[in-house]
């Protein structure tokens, strides 16, 4: 069963289209990256697959079930982690883990426990800080406390392993490899290509505006084997990625 | 002193003008509007202080009533600054402008200049301007050193203006400041009356006091339109001495450390009472309205104007009843301010209520709820808040009324209240979905509401004011206690309006939710 679908998924501004004709198929128990370059739609999308936007046409397929942004039962089984991560910063850490507990349902003792050994486990003991005092890394530690939480069956994270420390990320990754064991599905976009190598096993790139130009299993990768795509051979992410994107850096003689 | 730089910044402060009212619907129009606007209220301004000029000449009276006008527009302008937060806004942090080669001295000018340079600030430079002018044309006055009179009166006002708000935003960080400001507050509400009914016992001291006041920045600004030569100069030295000590003040102000009050070890506290008062909304509504009473308690500004506000409403109260020749004064002046009582406290964020969330805002689309719920407790959590205020005000009334105790009007006066509390909260709500801003929610000063927000704000405090003093003067027997049984339909009419507005804002706040997202987010 897939864990999340979309079909067709397109998101204008006004004339402008960020995403376009977007379909992708995520299997369940599955970590999945999706790439692109900046501004090519990937927070557009991950916004239009959470309820925070409405797709201009499309549908999204969420668990099994048609998602939009009123599926109030639907957004209880999933977990965000946003790319501007959405802390409300006059809060303490325990205080904003706390009130989205409650939100996703947890009682007050579950809430209290939870909380608890998430601080613990994240080291954000420091609890005479508001969260507006913390550092970034800090805060983007917070940021996935909340998306977890609750135990959601898929877990969308954008870009979150950038500004934690090495330790920080190790403990992420072993959480959400766990994650994944258990057939929960995680959904990260990141711009960190070797991580993204190594966690995932199904990635999908995008390019401007928000058009899929390759999906596919990259299991090979991390075996030191290698994906082919248009003919061609890859032994890594980062040349596929920019094979498939186009990217070029221009050289400034003066730089 | 890099003088291309600063010249830059100042340009760029006026782009950013430009590009706001650029992304906006209809914004050039509006732009250009609200830029007539403005020099229609100018030239209607310099008008006004022409025709002082002319009074005070034609009165032969050219000297007092130039030193009374400049030391009211002195006062106002600083009253306006830092209650209403006009002219205070900070269009470039220190920080921001670390990163440009400027010395610290630069900075400083730079910042000082740009904030001078806001509109509010021309509309007294116009009126002073306009006296100077007028004493000038009506041959009472020295035409350059008039202007130079004005100049300098602008800038000490200015600089007077931006201390007091710098030793207010530091008071507040101390431990216990807010009461210490609340008590300053009270003195400076006071002190008026108290001058004036020695004033009026003792004659001998308004001379005295004359001539005291000789040494303010209004007096010497006085002195130097009236009289050219030696006590012109003299005038004029006093504005540059009060100049040169006020810039003085200010720079070792800024240079203090922010003394903030950071607390040593906070343990988790499971059981606040923001979430106690929440609980009482239900288990689906209770987190939420706790989370909102938590953001508005959290909030200094909510807290520095709720506290202050039941004093300030009191001395409002009592000038206004003290004003009126109705027999019932106090009575029909205190209708008028317990409206107010309810919602001065959280008015900032009342209009505006997602404007202080920032990136957070889209957090509130991710909960398993409707989103419309989340728009209610915000307002729920703004009403739990001014509805508090009521019992307290009701208490004071009831402690300090000079009437003999009348059941009518406590009942009169909760009647008011809670029409004020459910129609001014109810259109926060409407300003919050349609003239939204961007604000900070750590600033203790500076005004950061929309046009919207400024009209319910301020015209509703106007309004409520000021009605009951036009009804009474249209219909007495309308606000007299024999009409209370007129009041009590009035909260029940105002309660409908705010179910009706909860009911209908909600999906325009779905629908809306994305320009909300950019404009709080800052991208708009």
């Amino acid at each position: 069963m897939d864990a999340i679908r979309t079909t067709n998924l397109t998101k204008n501004y006004g004339q402008k289209s960020a995403v376009e004709n977007l379909s992708l198929a995520v299997p369940a128990g599955t970590m999945f990256g999706f790439l692109g370059p900046n501004g090519s739609g990937k927070s557009t999308t991950i916004g239009c697959m959470t309820g925070l936007l409405d797709p201009t046409s499309g549908e999204i397929e969420l668990l099994g079930q048609r998602f939009t942004a009123d599926s109030a039962a639907i957004k209880r089984r999933i977990g965000v982690m946003p790319e501007t991560l959405g802390l409300f910063e006059p809060l303490y850490a325990h205080e904003f883990l706390a009130f989205v507990a409650r939100m996703f349902g947890l009682d007050e003792a579950t809430t209290r426990r939870r909380v608890t050994e998430l601080l613990e486990a994240l080291e954000l003991t420091d609890t005479s800080k508001t969260l507006s005092e913390y550092s970034t890394g800090m805060r983007k530690r917070v940021a996935f406390a909340a998306a977890v939480i609750h135990s959601p069956e898929v877990l969308f994270l954008d870009e979150p392993f950038e500004s934690i420390d090495p330790a920080g990320v190790s403990l992420m990754k072993q959480w959400l490899r766990r994650f994944t064991a258990q057939g929960r599905t995680v959904f990260i976009t990141s711009h960190v290509l070797e991580t993204v190598e190594r966690v995932c096993q199904h990635v999908a790139i995008i390019t401007r505006p928000g058009k899929l130009v390759w999906q596919g299993d990259i299991t090979a990768l991390a075996n030191d084997g290698a994906v082919v795509c248009n003919g061609q051979e890859f032994r890594a992410l980062e040349p596929l990625f920019l094979h498939l994107t186009g990217e070029r850096y221009t050289d400034l003689a003066w730089l | 002193m890099n003088t291309t730089l600063i010249g830059q910044l100042v340009g760029l402060r006026y782009k950013l003008l430009w590009a706001k009212t650029r992304s906006r619907n209809g914004r050039i129009a509006l732009f250009l509007a609200g830029y007539l606007l403005l020099v229609l209220v100018i030239g209607l301004l310099t008008t006004g202080g022409f025709a002082a000029a002319m009074l005070a000449v034609r009165t032969g009276k050219a000297e007092p009533v130039a030193q009374g006008a400049l030391t009211a527009l002195f006062l106002e302008a600083v009253l306006a600054a830092n209650i209403l937060g006009f002219g205070m806004g900070a269009v470039f942090a220190d920080t921001e402008l670390r990163r440009y080669p400027l010395t610290a001295a630069d900075r400083r000018i730079a910042r000082h200049l740009t904030g001078i340079l806001d509109p509010f600030w021309f509309l007294f430079f116009a009126l002073e301007l306009g006296l100077a002018v007028g004493l000038y044309v009506m041959g009472a006055g020295s035409f350059w050193f008039g202007l130079a009179a004005v100049l300098l009166l602008f800038a000490a006002n200015y600089l007077l203006a931006r201390v007091v708000g710098l030793f207010i935003d530091q008071l507040i960080e101390r431990k216990g400041g807010a009461p210490i400001l609340m008590g300053l507050i009270m003195t400076l509400a006071i002190l008026p009356s108290v001058v004036a009914s020695q004033l009026r016992k003792d004659p001998a001291m308004v001379a005295a006091v004359v001539q005291r006041l000789q040494y303010t920045p209004p007096f010497g600004a006085a002195a130097a339109m009236i009289h050219p030569g030696l006590p012109g100069v003299h005038g004029l030295a006093i504005v540059i001495t009060w100049i040169l000590g006020l810039a003085a003040l200010l720079v070792w102000l800024e240079k203090r450390p922010p003394l903030r009050q950071v607390a040593e070890s906070v343990k988790i506290d499971w059981d606040s009472p923001f979430d106690r008062v929440g609980a009482l909304f239900g288990p689906r509504m209770g987190p939420l309205v706790g989370h909102w009473l938590r953001f508005y308690g959290r909030n200094s500004r909510t807290r520095t104007l709720s506290l202050i506000s039941l004093p300030l409403l009191a001395f409002l109260t009592f000038q206004l009843g003290r004003q009126s020749k109705a027999p019932h004064g106090l009575f029909i002046a205190a209708l008028g301010t317990f409206p107010m009582v309810t919602f001065l406290g959280t008015s900032r964020i009342s209009v505006n209520q997602f404007g202080y969330v920032g990136g957070a805002f889209r957090r509130y689309f991710l909960l398993p709820i409707h989103p419309s719920a989340t728009l209610r407790a915000a307002s729920y959590a703004a009403v739990t808040i001014g509805a508090s205020m009521l019992p307290v005000a009701l208490l004071a009334w009831l402690l300090f009324s000079p009437y003999p105790f009348d059941a009518r009007m406590p009942l009169m006066l909760l009647c008011a209240g809670f029409t004020g509390l459910f129609v001014l909260h109810g259109l926060g709500i409407w300003v919050t979905l349609f003239n939204p801003r961007k604000g900070n929610y750590n600033s203790h000063f500076g005004n950061d509401l929309s046009l919207g927000g400024n009209i319910v704000l301020i015209g509703g405090m106007l309004l409520s004011m000021f009605v009951p003093q036009w009804l009474y003067r249209a219909r007495p027997a309308l606000v007299s206690p024999e009409s209370w049984w007129m009041f009590l339909p009035l909260p029940v009419l105002a309660l409908a309006f705010y179910l009706a507005t909860l009911q209908f804002a909600g999906p325009v706040f779905v629908t809306r939710r994305e320009k909300l997202l950019a404009i709080v987010e800052g991208r708009n």
